[in-house]
């Protein structure tokens, strides 16, 4: 369960975040739609506390992220964007590294590593170093070691980009897993139909800003546009993207 | 809560180092820094001992050797001398380098030493040549015994004893130079050993920050709820024990010189026995903190790892800094000395080897010194990682 308040960010003049508000319920996959730019890695960075918001709060199970982040994190698993591994570790070596520091150790580190392994069927590729890995087998191996203390809130900033069909399809089924087993899921996109296939709810950003929030049915109703992608076109504003029908 | 950093330093630094043990070019520099040394060392130590071999078997060109047939009889009698013929243009010989030393006969001598009046020999020699002074004194000394001697048996001839006429009797304690120059080359041992320290600590130092910043894998470090100083501190003593072992293993390899050469025979004192090992770690270990740190903290703040990469050159001139000083002037002792890190250590090791070490006072004082320079090099880094400017790139 996540909640995020009135969150600020400022960068020297730009004003990257003014006034975020959502909620993310557990069991739930809520998707944070914007296009480039527009503030879904800083609201996110200040999620997992990594940045400091100018103003706002977030609360993560009820845990105030901004007094006490380091008792957030214990809360959160965080997939950051464009997550980089250690190319001379293999892959069970970044799981137990994390665990590690999240204070597992002995037989329930080896337990839960076996567990992740299993779920992300990376068992062929466990005691490789991720030196040589593809994109997809990176991303599997950094979602792994963001789950592996067992979080009860996930945090994915852009898990799909840049990855081919067969990869986005394994990250999607480990999200829809996620959901089933109870975790409030936070997946931030710039794609329509990945958000809108997935997500019970969307936060719509642009240019900072909460522009619309709700169902994907909600989102079409509100904008009056039966495609989701020409809703989105018209809440994140007419200037960014005006592409004539051929 | 403090526990817990602790062990989350610990995690951080056990990652790092195997992280490290894998990294085969890392390995490769660090293993060039500890031979480098002691090699260097042996091999300049190997030139003394052949130039103290050639000054003992002397090879002295005559020219004029007709003027003085007894003179040359006698020096050829002499343990470990060889005549041979001098050049014609002695001076110029010498000047373009072709002899050491050239010992010249006058015309006249034969006709002075007849009428007992000083026969004049020249030696012709440039001592401002360093290989040519050992064969310069050798000859020197051989003249002059000789001058003595044939002065006693005229005076014997005379009827007078030839103790009358030497009111001194010269008793010489050689410190040979010989020594001197071992001595000169054994200063480089401090050098390669502070050196040793900064070339170990630096593949950590940058490939945990600057390369971890670099990577994307830093900010996945810093959702871990870890407090920074315990990721801070874990590198920096990772990056410590790496420079740590390479000064271990300088000293070793620097103690086993004696092994290969015949120093010993060359009447070259150099030991490093377990008193010397003893000392020159407990100087060099501190530092190792210290020296690590500041390379880390360096690497955070650069831009890119390629930019770390470029001040850990810079910074590797450090240790060479007081080897320098003291080559063109001599690097005195001064108790301020020990509060600057690296200077202190090197006259610390110096102390040490040179056989004369300094008390323990002045262990404790640079030792204090660079730990606590390393912890505020820390603290300071913690600081850094909370700066998003920097966690981020700029």
């Amino acid at each position: 369960m996540i909640r995020v308040e009135g969150l600020r960010k400022r960068f020297g003049t730009v004003q990257a975040v003014q006034n975020v508000t959502f909620d993310a319920r557990d069991g739930s996959i809520t998707g944070l739609l914007g296009p480039n730019g527009a503030g879904k890695t800083t609201t996110l960075r200040m999620l997992y506390g990594v940045m400091k918001p100018d103003a706002g709060q977030i609360l993560v199970d009820d845990v105030d992220a901004m007094a006490s982040p380091q008792d957030a994190q214990t809360h959160l698993g965080v997939l950051p964007d464009g997550s980089g591994l250690y190319p001379r570790l293999t892959a069970r070596e970044h799981i137990h590294y994390f665990g590690e520091l999240h204070g597992l150790t002995g037989v329930r580190l080896r337990d839960r590593t076996e567990e992740l392994l299993q779920m992300l069927d990376m068992h062929a590729i466990a005691d490789r170093r991720t030196g040589g890995f593809s994109h997809g087998e990176r991303t599997k191996v950094a979602i792994a070691r963001a789950l592996v203390h067992g979080p009860r809130n996930v945090l994915l900033d852009e898990p799909t980009n840049g990855l081919d069909v067969m990869s986005t399809r394994a990250v999607r089924t480990i999200v829809r897993r996620l959901r089933a087993s109870g975790h409030c899921v936070v997946f931030s996109s710039h794609v329509m139909q990945e958000v809108s296939a997935l997500c019970d709810s969307i936060v719509v950003i642009a240019r900072g800003q909460v522009v619309a929030r709700g169902t994907p049915d909600e989102l079409r109703r509100q904008t009056g546009h039966e495609n989701l992608e020409d809703a989105f076109v018209a809440l994140a504003g007419a200037e960014l993207i005006s592409e004539e029908p051929w | 809560m403090v526990s817990r950093g602790l062990r989350q330093a610990l995690i951080v630094m056990r990652k790092e180092l195997k992280d490290s043990l894998r990294d085969r070019r890392a390995l490769f520099s660090i293993a060039f820094s500890i031979v480098i040394g002691p090699v260097l060392i042996g091999f300049m130590m190997n030139r003394v001992a052949d130039r103290q071999r050639e000054a003992e078997n002397v090879e002295i060109p005559v020219a004029g050797q007709e003027h003085a047939p007894a003179f040359v009889e006698w020096l050829r009698q002499q343990a470990g001398v060889t005549v041979t013929k001098g050049p014609l243009r002695a001076e110029q010989a010498v000047r373009d380098g072709m002899y050491d030393v050239v010992v010249v006969i006058a015309d006249d001598y034969g006709e002075k030493f007849q009428e007992s009046r000083p026969a004049t020999v020249r030696i012709v020699a440039d001592t401002s040549r360093n290989a040519a002074r050992p064969t310069h004194e050798r000859v020197r000394a051989l003249l002059q015994r000789y001058s003595a001697e044939v002065g006693a048996l005229r005076l014997v001839a005379r009827g007078v004893s030839p103790a009358g006429v030497q009111p001194l009797r010269l008793e010489e304690i050689e410190i040979s130079t010989a020594q001197q120059r071992a001595a000169q080359v054994l200063s480089f041992i401090p050098m390669f050993i502070i050196l040793a320290a900064f070339v170990g600590g630096m593949s950590i130092a940058t490939d945990s920050t600057a390369g971890e910043r670099e990577r994307g894998s830093l900010e996945a470090l810093l959702v871990n709820p870890a407090p920074r100083m315990a990721l801070v501190a874990g590198k920096c003593v990772a990056a410590a024990l790496l420079a740590m072992t390479a000064v271990i293993l300088t000293t070793t390899l620097s103690a086993n010189i004696p092994r290969f050469l015949p120093l010993q025979d060359m009447g070259i004192r150099f030991r490093i026995g377990r008193e010397e090992f003893v000392g020159v770690l407990a100087a060099m270990l501190p530092m190792c903190l210290f020296s690590a740190s500041l390379q880390a903290a360096v690497s955070t703040l650069a831009r890119s790892f390629k930019e770390a990469q470029s001040y850990m050159g810079v910074l590797v001139l450090l240790p060479m800094l007081p080897g320098m000083i003291s080559a063109v002037s001599t690097l005195g002792q001064d108790p301020w000395m020990y509060l600057v890190p690296v200077l202190g250590q090197h006259v610390l090791v110096m102390g040490v080897l040179g056989g004369r070490p300094e008390e323990a006072w002045a262990f404790t004082v640079a030792g204090l010194i660079a730990v606590l320079s390393a912890a505020l090099l820390i603290r300071t880094m913690t600081t850094l990682f909370k700066i998003e400017r920097i966690v981020f790139g700029r």
